[in-house]
Formats: C-alpha cells, sequence, structure tokens
C-alpha cells in the first residue's frame, strides 16, 4: 500500500481533492457560522487551503530544494522558485488584511455591543 | 450546530454535487498539462546563475520582481495606518495584574537573545532560508514578550515612526540610485562577482533591501500589536 | 512512504479545521485553528519549500493567532 501512494499521480490527486476539501469546509463555516470572529477565521481557513494547493501542484519527488548548498554545482534539477516568491507575498498582505477586520470588529462591538450578524443586518433596532 | 437559516435538502445536495463536480473538473484538468513546456521558473534558476545570489527565492523576490515587493510594504502600511486611525488613544490601558518576580526575569533574559536571533534570519536570507519579513516578524514577537509580562512598558511613538519613515524612504531611493546610475529601476548598482556566491557580502543590493524591508516589517509589526493590546475601554 | 504521510497529514487538517468552526466557546475555536497553521506548516515542509514553511509558522502560529486572542480579550465571551 505504501508504494501504491508514491507515484507521482496519486499525489497530485491527494493534494488536489484534500486542498480543494479544505477550501469548501472553509465555505460552509462563512455560510453557516453566526459570530463575527468566526467569519473571519472562515476566510482564513480558505486562504490557507490555496495556498497548499499552490506548493502542493509544483511538487517533483526528485527536484530539490531552490537553495545552493555545498556540494552542487549549478542551479540544476531544483523546484520552480516562483510561486514559492508569490505565497510568500500572500501570507504577509493576508494576514495584514485580517488584522484590520478584527480591528474594524472590535469598534464596532465598543459602539453598538453587537456581535451577532444577524442583528448586525436587521433593519429594525 | 445552529445554521443561519433553514437550509433545505435540495439546497445541501445541490451544493454538494456542485462540490464535487469541481474538484473533479480541477483533477482532470489540472493533471494533464504536457511535460514539455517551458516554464519561467526554469529560465530564471538559469539566469540567478550569473546574476543572482545562493537563495533562488531571495533573487525572485527582491531582484527580478522588486517592484512587487514595493507594493506589498505599501499594502502593509496603508493596513497599520488604518488599525493606528482606529484604535490610537491617548488613554493607554495597562494590564490589570502585576506579573510575579520569576515571569519578569525570565521574559528580560529571553528578550535579547530572540532580537539575536531575528537579526541573523534576516542577515543571513540571502544564503539559507529566512530573509527580510521573517526576521522582522521575530523581532515583533520579541517585542510581543516584553509588552505582556510587563505592566507599563510601552513602546516609544516618535523613535518607531521615525525607524519605519526612513526605512521606507532609503527602499525608493535606491531604486531611483539604480534608474540613475544603470538606466533600470531597483538595478544592481553594487560589484557583484559570480566566483563570490555563497559569502556574505556577495550580492550587491540584495541583502541592503531586504534588511530595509525587514527593519520597516519589523517596526510596523510592533505598532500593530501595541495598538491591538493597549486600546481604552472607556473612550 | 511519502504519500501516506501527505495523506495522512491532509485527512488530519480536515477534520481540525471542521472542529474548529462548529465549536461552541471562542477560545477553544482559535487554539484549533492554531493546529490548521501548524498542519500546513508540516505540509510546506514536506513539499520542499522552507522559505514558505519559515514565513507561515512565524505569521500564522505567532501574530495570526495572536491578532484572534486579542479579539477575544476585547471582545468578551458572549456565544
Amino acid at each position: 500500500m505504501f508504494e501504491f501512494f508514491n507515484q507521482p499521480e496519486v499525489i497530485k490527486i491527494v493534494v488536489t481533492v484534500g486542498s480543494m476539501t479544505l477550501f469548501f469546509v472553509g465555505l460552509f463555516g462563512l455560510l453557516t457560522q453566526k459570530h463575527l470572529i468566526k467569519i473571519f477565521m472562515s476566510v482564513a481557513i480558505m486562504e490557507t487551503a490555496l495556498f497548499l494547493l499552490f506548493i502542493g501542484l509544483i511538487y517533483k519527488q526528485s527536484a530539490l530544494a531552490p537553495i545552493l548548498t555545498d556540494n552542487q554545482q549549478g542551479f540544476i534539477n531544483m523546484n520552480d522558485p516562483v510561486p514559492q516568491a508569490m505565497i510568500l507575498t500572500a501570507i504577509v498582505i493576508g494576514m495584514a488584511v485580517l488584522a484590520l477586520g478584527v480591528s474594524f470588529a472590535i469598534e464596532y462591538y465598543k459602539l453598538t455591543g453587537k456581535t451577532d450578524i444577524d442583528e448586525i443586518t436587521s433593519l429594525r433596532n | 450546530m445552529n445554521l443561519k437559516r433553514d437550509i433545505s435538502t435540495s439546497t445541501f445536495s445541490g451544493f454538494a454535487l456542485s462540490a464535487s463536480l469541481i474538484i473533479t473538473f480541477l483533477n482532470v484538468l489540472l493533471n494533464n498539462i504536457p511535460v514539455d513546456i517551458k516554464r519561467v521558473g526554469d529560465e530564471l534558476l538559469k539566469l540567478n546563475g550569473s546574476e543572482g545570489v545562493a537563495n533562488a527565492v531571495t533573487t525572485v523576490v527582491v531582484y527580478f520582481r522588486g517592484f512587487d515587493t514595493l507594493g506589498e510594504i505599501a499594502v502593509l502600511f496603508i493596513a497599520s495606518l488604518g488599525i493606528g486611525l482606529m484604535l490610537d488613544s491617548n488613554i493607554r490601558c495597562n494590564l490589570k495584574a502585576e506579573s510575579n518576580f520569576m515571569l519578569k526575569t525570565a521574559s528580560q533574559l529571553l528578550f535579547p537573545i530572540i532580537i539575536l536571533f531575528g537579526i541573523y534570519v534576516m542577515v543571513y536570507g540571502h544564503l539559507s532560508p529566512g530573509g527580510g519579513f521573517q526576521g522582522g516578524v521575530i523581532i515583533a514577537s520579541g517585542v510581543l514578550l516584553l509588552l505582556i509580562s510587563h505592566k507599563e512598558f510601552e513602546v516609544p511613538h516618535s523613535v518607531i515612526t521615525l525607524i519605519e519613515t526612513f526605512a521606507g524612504i532609503s527602499y525608493v531611493l535606491i531604486g531611483l540610485i539604480g534608474l540613475v546610475v544603470l538606466d533600470k529601476f531597483l538595478g544592481n548598482f553594487l560589484p557583484n562577482n559570480i566566483s563570490d556566491m555563497g559569502l556574505l557580502l556577495s550580492g550587491g543590493i540584495i541583502p541592503i533591501i531586504y534588511i530595509i524591508v525587514g527593519i520597516k516589517v519589523g517596526s510596523e509589526m510592533s505598532m500593530i500589536t501595541q495598538n491591538l493590546i493597549k486600546r481604552s475601554d472607556d473612550v | 512512504m511519502i504519500g501516506f504521510i501527505i495523506l495522512s497529514v491532509f485527512i488530519g487538517i480536515i477534520i481540525i479545521a471542521f472542529s474548529a468552526i462548529t465549536q461552541k466557546k471562542l477560545a477553544d475555536s482559535i487554539i484549533l485553528f492554531m493546529g490548521v497553521s501548524l498542519g500546513s506548516v508540516v505540509l510546506f515542509f514536506i513539499f520542499k519549500a522552507p522559505d514558505v514553511a519559515l514565513t507561515e509558522a512565524v505569521i500564522g502560529a505567532g501574530i495570526s493567532s495572536l491578532i484572534f486572542l486579542m479579539a477575544l480579550k476585547h471582545l468578551g465571551e458572549k456565544k
């Protein structure tokens, strides 16, 4: 059974199905939860699922990490460095936007005292 | 679990069916890419051997795509500005309980070690995994340790603003110097030999820019965490 | 062997994420979210991307969880 899971096609299927399932778990949480902080947490879970999909799709088992070490001659047989640089940027920006959203939620709670999203969006006071 | 509204059976089954269809479609699409197409990453790896540093991801972030890093620093600055606008006030709310002697002594012993580790990760970013973002956030977590264990500790506001401003200005200034000397924004105008690859003083302006990015990110994260912790309760 | 490890870590992350969303108290939910971040750090390390793993470890398990904990402190425990 261990040899069955080492083939590259099976690894790609596992990565795609797993990260898409995590994305839909986050989407389910976004649609059904009522507390404001749990909605932010579901968005963060969806972002993590997308990062896993990006890095998992370019994974080759015989290639090395894109850093030159002592016993190598050149930059041959290495992984792709461009998606890793983009995901690095995306992680930092996702965290900054999450911090801004949470500060808005704190200010709104200090102003009106509501955290339930049904009470926030109702038209009656 | 309480659902937000009554979800009927047809809606839920439609959701499950469309989810499985999307997963199957993505699988078939992404597994049939032909093997022998040319990729941007392979060309950039070949170019890295002649004008880059030992860490290929650092070269892509700072040198080949340096303009995107400038945009990301702008996004971080706008987020920090928004948080400072909403949560800052003149009345500071300190923590309610005074910590005991063991916690204060242990955190004062750990703080220089964390700062030293953060500076190491930042300076050696072009030779091993690490760089400006990681080192800056490590330094901010050291400041956070002091913030939550001492009752009256506060990062001085004017000093941090000055550091962050000068870090941001010098990034753009280095790019403009490259434009004047080499006709290329963020061009590499310091000496950059191939035989130096793997040494600490190599790569031209790439380590210098990453250190500037690390200083800016570290000071911004310190201000964000201080604003979140010490917000007053009475206003 | 590596394929089996990837499959088991994915299954663990999905179970932890689902139970993080459907908890009653907010404090349990935040701690389980830290578990999702830890699992993704392990997966980034297996996929041979050390820079991304270091960034996700420092930001996801450090600053991002701290932001949620500060929100819990200011919002109180109401539901």
